[in-house]
């Protein structure tokens, strides 16, 4: 008894020992790992220089006749990035007032200029949000040894807004012209003389489109599969084609879809999203169904010093899309307004200015609008849009009046109800909410109030969903039960009894 | 009918007269600018006043070349004031300022221009060095800048001169795009010029141009050797004569000569060397047996030499063997040169053994003191029959069906 007690002991006690061993040892090793990790090899020269689109106002060179030295293209591109650099590393100079980046793009006598206004500025408090959105460069002049360089930028639209004490003073656009001297500097083409030579103030630009919307008789748009996610991987062309079938039989004639800023790449739209997009221009054209663009869904920075990066990207898809036979018009933003709490009106205003602008610009012959989430907020920019276009979600006994008093406030506007509709969401989360016969009821009653002031209207929306991302409309089950059950078609893919009333009474 | 008339004219009369002056005051602008200069000299204070109908202060906005600013005036009765910052009014370019009022804001520019005086000429010359025959050409960029660090008006004249041995030149360029600039080119002599600017009475400092002669043009070579015997021990150096430029300049030194040597046989030697004052000198051990050598030089891709014939004749005619009682060790030699002297050491003698007609083995050694010991390792070459073959500046002796034991 007692032999084999010491034997267990000693069996323990070895056992212990190795496990104590094993601890240590894997202890070690841990730590050896964490050590290790980050020297990789491959990133140790940081070869791989990624390049971020942090500015990328419209560009343009004049045909090169420079004095001197003949230009080559690789040194014409060196000397348009740092030029831009310099903007964009001075306007972010104003609006912080601190000088990040200055010594790099400014020789040491030119960036004096910038550290005065800087330091005069910070004690008064004084901030200027700013951008370019165009350059227009002549190259006068390149010396012999490739060292400096003289530019003339013709018709450089700034723009501006003042702030002192947080407070906007002013916001001004204006073409101006500036001379520029650049020098070559540790592989930096620096500023070394900056001359302002003209300077203009732009008036707000009133460009009306050449055609205009009528009867529209239309719904919003996204696949019973993956709404709010409508250009991923399950993009399926013959369940959108099928859809539109479906739209076209209940014998509505327009669609309303929207264009996510991120998703389509930001800044530099990736052509493989653009492609989709396109394709469902082509079904809803196969199906003689006509389509409201909306840009900039998912989006929410309006800041001054990214407008190039936005209007970048809105260029690229009015490019591609301005003609397009099934276009009808462009909704620059969906419910910007509700931004303005949080963003400030001015600011969204501005922002939503220069995107019309820019799409005018390009595009003159479809209508611009912005799709205004409720009638109060459908009278901003109405000199600059189109058409109005708001959304009513409201009481519907009101709608006829708030119609009639905002044609009133705008006679000569076209109004459009770019979205309004019913949940049926009566359900364990909303014991006392609609149901499908409400539904229908609410639809009956808007068509026809709709037929009777001959109103344009867009439903929301065709299908009922599965499933709502969070970005929608947060991560509450009650707001996402409440969104899931829009559709005229519910979730089995049944027509619900308002489908009955969906474009008439 | 006349009189009734007549009532309405009155009426508007009277209406007219109250009424007039709320009207106008109501209409006419709140702020109005007294100052009518539009053009300031940079550095000179520049003020905007206003006279003011209420007591408002205004922000006034101004932007200029560089940035932007918010000012507040000063109020003097019933005007107002506002100060330029120096560093706004001291940069050229056009000024555009807006006053803020509660109304119609009033908004307009101002010119700001340099003064015509220099306090620094910047000046860029490139690049520092040129090639003589004037073709080639360096530039000088001159920017004369006022005492605020602003270039000139475009128009204004700037003097380029320079001095080249016994030349002097002054140049006359106008200021275009801010800057001035001249092209200056090379001189047929090499050698320095001396560059400066000015421009009203004030001078740049020196700077200087480096003329480097042209590319080379083609010259001779000549050789120098002890002896014209192929003992492989001496040596022969090539010259090149002086290489000059199409206008006589000496190349510049360290230019890299190349010679190639052509052996009878059609073999390439290649040796080299660089210049000093125009000359460049390569050497080349002479070869160890009977050879005609022609030689060229060559400044890659620039210019190139005569060709040069080389004689070498043959030291050696014959050589002996000598074998020991085992046949392991063969002793070559003597080797006699041209005066029956011993050969210096260092000539290379090679054995090629065959076995079989197969060649097994090559051995090489260099003389000493006029004789070359092979010894062959019996482990290496085991017993049996070999054949030998010893050669020794181009004379080859064949030992056959030799037995090593």
């Amino acid at each position: 008894m007692v032999k084999i007690n010491k034997n267990i002991l000693r069996s323990i006690l070895v056992l212990s020992y190795i496990n104590v061993i094993v601890i240590v040892f894997v202890g070690i090793s841990k730590v050896l790992c964490f050590l290790n990790t980050g020297a990789d090899r491959s990133k140790m020269l940081h070869t791989e220089i990624k390049k971020i689109d942090q500015y990328l106002p419209q560009l343009e060179w004049a045909p090169l006749k420079n004095e001197g030295r003949p230009m080559d293209m690789q040194t014409l591109k060196a000397i348009e990035t740092d030029y831009l650099d310099a903007w964009y590393v001075k306007h972010v100079a104003y609006k912080t007032n601190t000088l990040n980046g200055i010594k790099d793009y400014y020789t040491k006598h030119a960036r004096t200029a910038i550290f005065d206004v800087v330091t005069q500025n910070k004690a008064d408090r004084i901030s200027i949000d700013a951008t370019t959105l165009a350059h227009n460069i002549n190259l006068d002049f390149f010396s012999e040894d490739g060292q400096l360089a003289v530019l003339t930028d013709s018709n450089v639209a700034e723009y501006q807004r003042v702030f002192k004490r947080d407070t906007l003073v002013y916001d001004v656009k204006s073409l101006a012209t500036y001379k520029a001297i650049l020098l070559l500097e540790d592989g930096f083409w620096r500023i070394r003389h900056l001359r302002k030579t003209a300077h203009e103030n732009v008036p707000d630009t009133i460009a009306p489109a050449l055609t205009a919307v009528k009867n529209i008789k239309g719904i919003n748009y996204y696949p019973q599969a993956t709404p709010w996610d409508m250009y991923g991987t399950a993009f399926n062309p013959n369940r959108i084609a099928k859809d539109f079938e479906i739209i076209k039989k209940a014998g509505l004639n327009t669609i309303r879809i929207f264009v996510p800023y991120e998703d389509f790449g930001k800044a530099n739209v990736t052509p493989e999203k653009l492609e989709k997009l396109t394709t469902v221009l082509d079904l809803a054209q196969a199906k003689a169904l006509k389509v409201i663009v909306t840009l900039f869904d998912f989006f929410g920075d309006y800041e001054v010093l990214n407008y190039t990066l936005n209007r970048h990207h809105a260029a690229t898809l009015v490019n591609a899309l301005k003609t397009h036979e099934a276009l009808l018009a462009w909704d620059i933003k969906n419910e910007p307004n509700l931004d303005f709490e949080s963003r400030g009106t001015s600011k969204v205003l501005a922002w939503l200015n220069t995107i019309i602008d820019l799409v005018k610009s390009i595009d003159t012959v479809h209508p611009v609008t912005i799709g205004w989430s409720n009638a109060k907020s459908a009278h901003y920019l109405k000199n600059k849009i189109d058409f109005v276009s708001f959304h009513y979600y409201e009481n519907l006994e009101a709608l006829q009046d708030t119609y009639a008093m905002l044609q009133k406030k705008m006679p000569h506007k076209t109004l459009v109800i770019t979205e309004f509709g019913l949940s049926s969401n009566k359900g364990f989360w909303h014991p006392f909410g609609s149901t499908a016969q409400d539904q229908a009821n609410y639809h009956k009653l808007c068509q026809h109030i709709f037929a009777k002031h001959h109103i344009q209207f867009m439903s929301w929306t065709l299908y009922d969903f599965t499933k709502v991302p969070k970005e929608v409309v947060g991560r509450l089950p009650w707001r996402k039960q409440t969104q899931e059950h829009f559709g005229f078609i519910d979730q089995n893919g049944e027509t619900k009894p308002a489908f009955k009333y969906i474009s008439k009474e | 009918m006349q009189t009734q008339h007549l009532h309405i004219v009155f009426i508007w009369y009277w209406i007219s007269v109250i009424f007039m002056p709320a009207y106008a005051f109501n209409f006419e602008a709140d702020f109005k600018l007294i100052t009518t200069q539009k053009v300031f000299t940079a550095g000179t204070p520049v003020t905007l006043e206003f006279t003011t109908k209420n007591n408002t202060q205004p922000q006034l906005y101004v932007s200029n070349s560089f940035g932007a600013t918010l000012l507040t005036p000063t109020a003097i009765k019933n005007r107002i004031q506002y100060s330029i910052p120096q560093h706004i009014a001291s940069k050229t370019g056009v000024i555009y300022w807006s006053l803020r009022t509660a109304k119609t804001p009033l908004n307009g520019q101002l010119t700001i221009v340099s003064a015509p005086a220099v306090d620094l000429i910047q000046t860029y010359l490139g690049p520092p060095s040129i090639s003589a025959g004037a073709n080639d050409y360096t530039m000088l960029v001159a920017i004369p800048t006022d005492a605020y660090d602003n270039p000139l008006t475009d128009g204004t004249k700037v003097a380029v001169k320079r001095q080249f041995l016994n030349t002097q030149r002054i140049d006359t360029v106008t200021i275009q795009h801010s800057i001035s600039y001249k092209n200056i080119f090379s001189t047929l002599k090499t050698g320095r010029i001396l560059i400066s600017s000015s421009c009203y009475a004030f001078n740049s400092k020196e700077y200087d141009v480096n003329v480097m002669p042209a590319p080379p043009y083609d010259f001779k070579i000549r050789y120098h050797r002890h002896h014209h015997f192929a003992d492989g021990n001496q040596i022969t150096t090539f010259t090149t004569s002086t290489i000059k430029d199409a206008y006589g300049n000496t190349t510049s030194d360290g230019t890299y000569v190349e010679f190639f040597i052509k052996t009878k046989a059609n073999y390439i030697l290649k040796t080299s060397g660089t210049t000093l004052d125009g000359v460049a000198t390569a050497k080349m051990i002479h070869p160890n047996h009977e050879d005609t050598w022609s030689v060229k030089a060559f400044v890659d891709g620039m210019a190139e030499s005569d060709a040069l014939v080389l004689n070498y004749k043959a030291v050696i005619s014959d050589f002996d063997l000598t074998r020991s009682t085992d046949n392991r060790k063969i002793t070559v030699g003597p080797l006699f040169s041209f005066m029956h002297q011993m050969i210096p050491d260092g000539l290379e003698v090679t054995l090629d053994v065959y076995r079989n007609a197969i060649l097994i083995e090559t051995l090489r050694k260099g003389t000493s003191e006029g004789y070359v010991n092979f010894k062959l390792n019996p482990n290496q070459f085991p017993k049996g029959n070999y054949t030998f073959k010893v050669h020794a500046a181009s004379i080859t002796k064949t030992l056959n069906a030799v037995a090593l034991w």
